[in-house]
């Protein structure tokens, strides 16, 4: 058996070793060698892959779980490093080494003569390394080390053109958001701590302590510390995974090259909110109140940023936008404990949406990095592989019948519904509503990209088709988009393995939440919410076919921006609004303690000094240097303070 | 080992005054070879854990019959002291070998002499011997700061001299008064006679004291010296006067101000906390706004101290181990970046954030380890800063929820002035620069010397048990505060005398050394308290000035060697 630290230790050995290339190459003018870099940084997440590949095919059904090593113990806190290798965690890995491995192969080919080449790797490495670690943990701590890492290389890989200061802010962006949300993370795991001891960071023994009827009492004298812990835990989960309020970083974050927003934007690092929320489902479940919280804000943020999809313009804003929305359907599903559901959609989700960016990626390389939709169409012919594995995504994100989004959407769906008899059929009103919203949005971009006539400055013979290493990794997803939703058929009994795999870590969250929950009067069957979800995804695209298909187009500036104006800007930016106020509050505050405080205590500082100077100057004749008079100057004070005190009558 | 430790650095300095004046190289290469050299012994303390010298009658304050022992110990807050303080010289002393040319040799001896000061601060276990250490970490700083230093380098070594010196005066009269009534300046004896007073009494003391820490740490609104001292300074200085000196506050408080009036310490401790805190949440307002690349690190630097010195001011032993990793951890990550920061100045001509930008393309190796370093110094986890930022966060939870949310807040807040500097300093388009600009090159020592810095944040980051466990007391803590309540109660038996004696070096951070103990006992046997008080504070007040300017001409000496070779 292949211990699980090997699975992390791959990247991160990837991680030292282009850094140490990046920084021998980085006084050439050349750069290194290509084709040995991109051999490295393929090699390295290809074996993690391979290796959880391993382990998760010999994996015994409890799971492995590992301890390390001591990581710290002082008397007010011990923990340890420690893995877990479970249901859950082989799923999550399985697909974030493939993908990585997938895309990491993709940017060899688009990152081309750049001049960053080895440390963009060394980046992706850096990343795969901390995602890994991030849903391999046993702990919460260790967690919280791959949360904030995959938020660091998530910083560097946004400002990567760190020439252009706008990209800078954008990823400064990124980190301060989520920085926001990590403090969260961090107050939830003190008041996890102050509940029942440092152990319950790890999540076996939490699970075994929620469990444990001998510490029911304890759970229900403490449970306002544990619902505070829980929102808190949800609060990062919401910067992370781009909820309201906290998503604003998202779209910005679009400025980074498109792997990185394939991989770490849309397939995994903003998943990991949802792996965390199923990762505590037991300690969700007993939660009263936050579960609800957590379906409403993924129904509010899966139909918002829905709406703001329909308003961009940019290519890649649509998908991050898509990206935000979907995710929303994660939380929904969550938030009604159904989060084997959740997962699901995380995984399929990863596909179709990593399949999306790198086909707008290869769009971007064929028109010489044009972003602008409306200088777009008619690619169909002149990127033909690119055209077929999107519309492959395309099928999958809208809900077609047959492909992976549809089981994963309308398995969501029917279990929002079932949630509760109040909630649930206002989720899934919404949920439905959003769907056909997302056929409307993604049909706009499929037409605008690829059908009708080439709007652009470019001359035919410079538009061309992506190299293979780019077209291989898109065709390799666009058919993981297409059939890995078969993991899990409502419709075949049995077809359920996906299901099964993760009962183990949720199965038992869920038990108890059926358990809790009232069942709705009018249940329908599987069929008749299928139904439905067909034809939210034939209704909208059929709209945004008819509304942008024969829609004139005006002509563009050369440079006009992307940014919608009027009404849609307000949408788009509503948030943004919020948080510039926040920021504004805290500039103002800062403004206050550098020009009101900080001068007054100067002031009053220079007051004290100059009256010194003047018991001083008496002195000044005699001395020569100015350091001896500071010396004399404080023997004096000693002297009058002395003198002074003694007068009083001493300090008795 | 702990007399070679403070002695020797002046010792190292005496040598280097012999060494060439003209010829850096290899005036720099003795200097390296020195500090080294004391890296070394300071890994010895870490080594060896808790101990203490024999103390020893070094001499007799006449008139007063106060007796000033020549002691030093050593436990795991100071031995952690003494490392940083070494390595952080070593580290400046590396990377000024290209930047001070022919002033090498000057330079190095006032390093190594406030290298022999800290040290001797941090060690010292005699209430005299530390008040004289401590107030000789400023001459040398000072007169760096004002030889060596930047274009207001004057006013600098001015202002921080005077707030330093002027900080510390009501200590010195505080400190005359208790050792007057102790007989003694050892700490036990003064620990005694602190506590064996009306807490009125005690009160004021206390605040005598912890104004000097206060000053030096600094905390707000004290810290008026601060970022200019810090800004002016020569990078290697400001290094060791962030990474160490200041540090000095912060053990002032630990074992001197909290060991010797716990009962006070335990009253006031809130207010303390929250100073940490204001100081915490003022450095990090005044960082987002700073435009002057030391002064953002200046006031970091204080955003941090106050996070630590609300984290001793727990009041919690099973908090102090992660004050001391977060501290460490600063420590090693302020002083890297002051050193690149010095880099930085000298490519870009001037100090100005606004008018940087672009060093990450011009300078790439520059751009590695100055992004290096400050992604580190924003704590993200497996870092050393983040062990100690989490755990303290955890002990304000423990304390107050409201306390640990503003924390929370530094936190946030210190992400986004960190990310304004890189942003400010390593992005961007490059601008225009002169012909001499583009000659410059990142020097390899300060790479050299910023690297090993680096590599220990992240190796105590992921295992910060040395640390940690250097300063595990709490599995006793109980006992010992029985034991001090103890003693506070028999504190006017001379018969309980010897028996308390011992109490006190369980409950001091000092080892319980087996030679070591029966002479404490005796030297507190033989000075029974004396009961005329009056008498003994009118011959304080004399005393003091006489001691003070005995203490000064001491000093003097030290001075005049390093301005005659400033002169030269």
């Amino acid at each position: 058996m292949i211990p699980l630290w090997l699975i992390p230790l791959f990247p991160l050995v990837g991680v030292v070793v282009l850094t140490l290339i990046a920084l021998a190459s980085s006084e050439s003018e050349k750069g290194p060698d290509e084709g040995l870099v991109g051999t490295i940084s393929v090699i390295f997440p290809l074996l993690a892959f391979v290796s959880t590949a391993f382990i998760g095919w010999n994996m015994p059904a409890e799971g492995i779980h590992e301890t390390l090593c001591n990581w710290i113990d002082t008397p007010l806190f011990q923990a340890h490093f420690g893995f877990l290798f479970d249901g859950l965690t082989r799923t999550m890995l399985l697909f974030v080494t493939g993908i990585a491995t997938l895309i990491t192969m993709y940017s060899t080919g688009y990152m081309h003569k750049d001049r960053g080449f080895a440390k963009f790797f060394a980046y992706i490495n850096l990343f795969v390394f901390s995602m890994i670690v991030l849903v391999l943990s046993d702990s919460l701590l260790l967690t919280f080390l791959g949360w904030e890492g995959v938020g660091l290389c998530s910083y560097l890989l946004i400002g990567f053109w760190n020439k252009d200061l706008k990209n800078c802010k954008a990823a400064n962006k990124a980190f301060l958001v989520n920085r926001v949300g990590d403090v969260g993370f961090l107050l939830g795991m003190a008041a996890l701590v102050t509940v029942g001891g440092s152990s319950l960071l790890n999540y076996t023994d939490l699970i075994a302590w929620i469990v444990n009827p001998a510490s029911a009492e304890m759970i229900v004298s403490a449970l306002p510390l544990l619902t505070a812990a829980g929102l808190l835990f949800f609060w990062a989960c919401t910067a992370k995974s781009a909820q309201v309020p906290l998503l604003t970083w998202l779209p910005d974050a679009m400025a980074g090259p498109t792997p990185v927003s394939a991989l770490i934007h849309a397939a995994t690092m903003v998943t990991a909110g949802v792996y965390l929320v199923a990762r505590l489902s037991q300690l969700f479940v007993i939660l009263p109140g936050v579960l609800p919280v957590i379906a409403l804000v993924g129904m509010l943020t899966a139909f918002w940023a829905a709406v703001a999809g329909l308003l961009q313009n940019d290519i890649k804003k649509v998908l991050a936008y898509s990206t935000i929305s979907q995710l929303g359907y994660m939380f929904m599903a969550a938030g009604a404990s159904a989060f084997d559901v959740s997962i699901f959609h995380v995984f399929t989700h990863a596909f179709f949406k990593a399949t999306l960016f790198l086909g707008a990626g290869a769009v971007m390389h064929a028109l010489a990095g044009e972003q602008d939709m409306r200088k777009m169409g008619g690619l169909l012919k002149k990127t033909p592989i690119t055209a077929i594995t999107m519309l492959f995504a395309y099928l999958a994100i809208i809900g077609f019948p047959g492909f992976s989004g549809f089981f994963s959407k309308d398995l969501i769906l029917e279990r929002v519904f079932e949630f509760s008899p109040v909630l649930g059929p206002v989720l899934y009103g919404v949920g439905l509503l959003t769907a056909v919203i997302t056929a409307v949005y993604m049909t706009r971009l499929m037409v605008l990209v690829f059908l009708g006539k080439y709007r652009g400055e470019l001359r035919d013979d410079q538009i061309h088709e992506a190299p293979f290493s780019m077209t291989f990794p898109m065709i390799v997803l666009a058919i993981g988009s297409a059939f890995s939703g078969y993991l899990w058929n409502v419709f075949v009994s049995g077809a359920n393995w996906f299901e099964q795999w993760l009962t183990p870590a949720v199965g038992y969250a869920q038990k108890m939440a059926h358990f809790m929950e009232k069942a709705p009067a009018f249940m329908p069957s599987a069929l008749f919410f299928a139904a439905l979800g067909t034809a939210a995804a034939i209704v909208g695209a059929a709209i945004g076919y008819k509304i942008f298909k024969n829609k004139r187009i005006p002509q563009l500036k050369k440079n006009a921006d992307t940014t919608p104006v009027g009404g849609a800007r307000d949408w788009t930016f509503f948030f943004d609004y919020i948080h510039n106020i926040v920021i504004k509050v805290f500039n103002f505050l800062a403004l206050v303690t550098d020009m009101v405080i900080d001068k007054f205590v100067q002031i009053l500082q220079w007051m004290v000094c100059s009256l010194v100077f003047i018991v001083g100057d008496g002195l000044r004749s005699l001395q020569v240097r100015k350091v001896r008079l500071q010396v004399a100057l404080s023997i004096a004070g000693v002297a009058i303070i002395g003198i002074v005190v003694y007068l009083c009558g001493g300090l008795s | 080992m702990l007399y070679a430790l403070v002695f020797a650095p002046f010792l190292a300095a005496l040598l280097m005054v012999a060494a060439s004046g003209k010829d850096a190289r290899s005036a720099s290469r003795l200097a390296t070879i020195l500090a080294a050299t004391l890296f070394c012994g300071s890994l010895t303390l870490l080594l060896a854990g808790d101990y203490n010298t024999t103390p020893m009658e070094w001499f007799t304050i006449p008139g007063a019959g106060i007796s000033v022992t020549l002691s030093f110990a050593v436990n795991g807050f100071s031995a952690w002291m003494v490392f940083l303080a070494c390595i952080i010289t070593l580290a400046a002393l590396v990377s000024a070998r290209k930047t001070m040319g022919g002033n090498y040799r000057n330079f190095a001896i006032g390093m190594f002499a406030l290298l022999g000061a800290l040290n001797g601060t941090f060690l010292a276990s005699d209430a005299v011997l530390f008040f004289f250490f401590f107030e000789a970490l400023v001459l040398p700083a000072a007169i760096l700061i004002g030889s060596y230093g930047g274009q207001e380098r004057r006013e600098a070594a001015l202002n921080f001299a005077l707030y330093t010196l002027i900080g510390s005066a009501p200590m010195a009269v505080a400190l005359w008064y208790l050792i007057s009534i102790a007989g003694s300046s050892y700490v036990l004896p003064v620990a005694q006679a602190a506590q064996s007073l009306p807490e009125s009494t005690q009160t004021i003391l206390f605040w005598c004291f912890a104004a000097a820490f206060w000053v030096k740490t600094p905390l707000f609104p004290l810290h008026g010296w601060q970022a200019q001292t810090y800004a002016e300074a020569p990078a290697g200085l400001s290094a060791v006067l962030t990474g160490s000196m200041s540090k000095a506050g912060v053990y002032g408080f630990y074992f001197w101000v909290i060991a010797i009036f716990p009962e006070v310490a335990f009253k006031n401790g809130m207010l303390l906390l929250g100073f940490g805190l204001l100081t915490a949440v003022y450095g990090a307002f005044m960082a987002m706004r700073a435009k002057d690349i030391k002064k953002l690190l200046a006031f970091s630097s204080m955003g941090h101290l106050g996070l630590a010195v609300a984290g001793i001011f727990t009041l919690n032993v099973e908090v102090f181990p992660a004050v001391l990793v977060m501290l460490v951890g600063h420590g090693l990550s302020a002083s890297a970046l002051f050193i690149l920061a010095g880099s930085a100045e000298r490519f870009a001509g001037h100090r100005f954030l606004d008018k940087m930008g672009g060093f990450a393309s011009r300078y790439p190796m520059f751009g590695f380890f100055f992004g290096v370093a400050s992604v580190l110094a924003i704590a993200i986890p497996g870092t050393a800063g983040f062990v100690g930022e989490f755990l303290v966060l955890l002990g304000l939870w423990g304390v107050s929820k409201v306390a640990a949310v503003v924390a929370g807040l530094c936190i946030i807040l210190t992400g986004v002035y960190m990310l304004r500097l890189i942003q400010k300093v390593l992005f961007g388009e490059p601008g225009e620069i002169s012909e001499d600009q583009k000659k410059l090159r990142f020097p390899i020592a300060d790479a050299v010397a910023t690297a090993p810095l680096l590599i220990l944040l992240i190796v105590f980051g992921v295992f910060p048990l040395p640390i940690t466990s250097s300063l595990d007391y709490t599995r006793v803590s109980e006992d010992q505060q029985a034991e001090l309540e103890a003693a506070i109660e028999a504190a006017s038996q001379p018969a309980a005398v010897a028996e308390m004696s011992k109490q006190y070096s369980a409950e001091a951070p000092v080892a319980d050394s087996a030679v070591a103990e029966p002479a404490v006992a005796d030297s507190v046997a033989a000075e029974p308290v004396s009961a005329d008080t009056a008498a003994v504070e009118a011959k304080a007040v004399t005393e003091a000035e006489q001691k003070a300017v005995a203490e000064t001409a001491t000093a003097e000496q030290d001075v005049k060697q390093v301005e005659a070779e400033n002169v030269r």
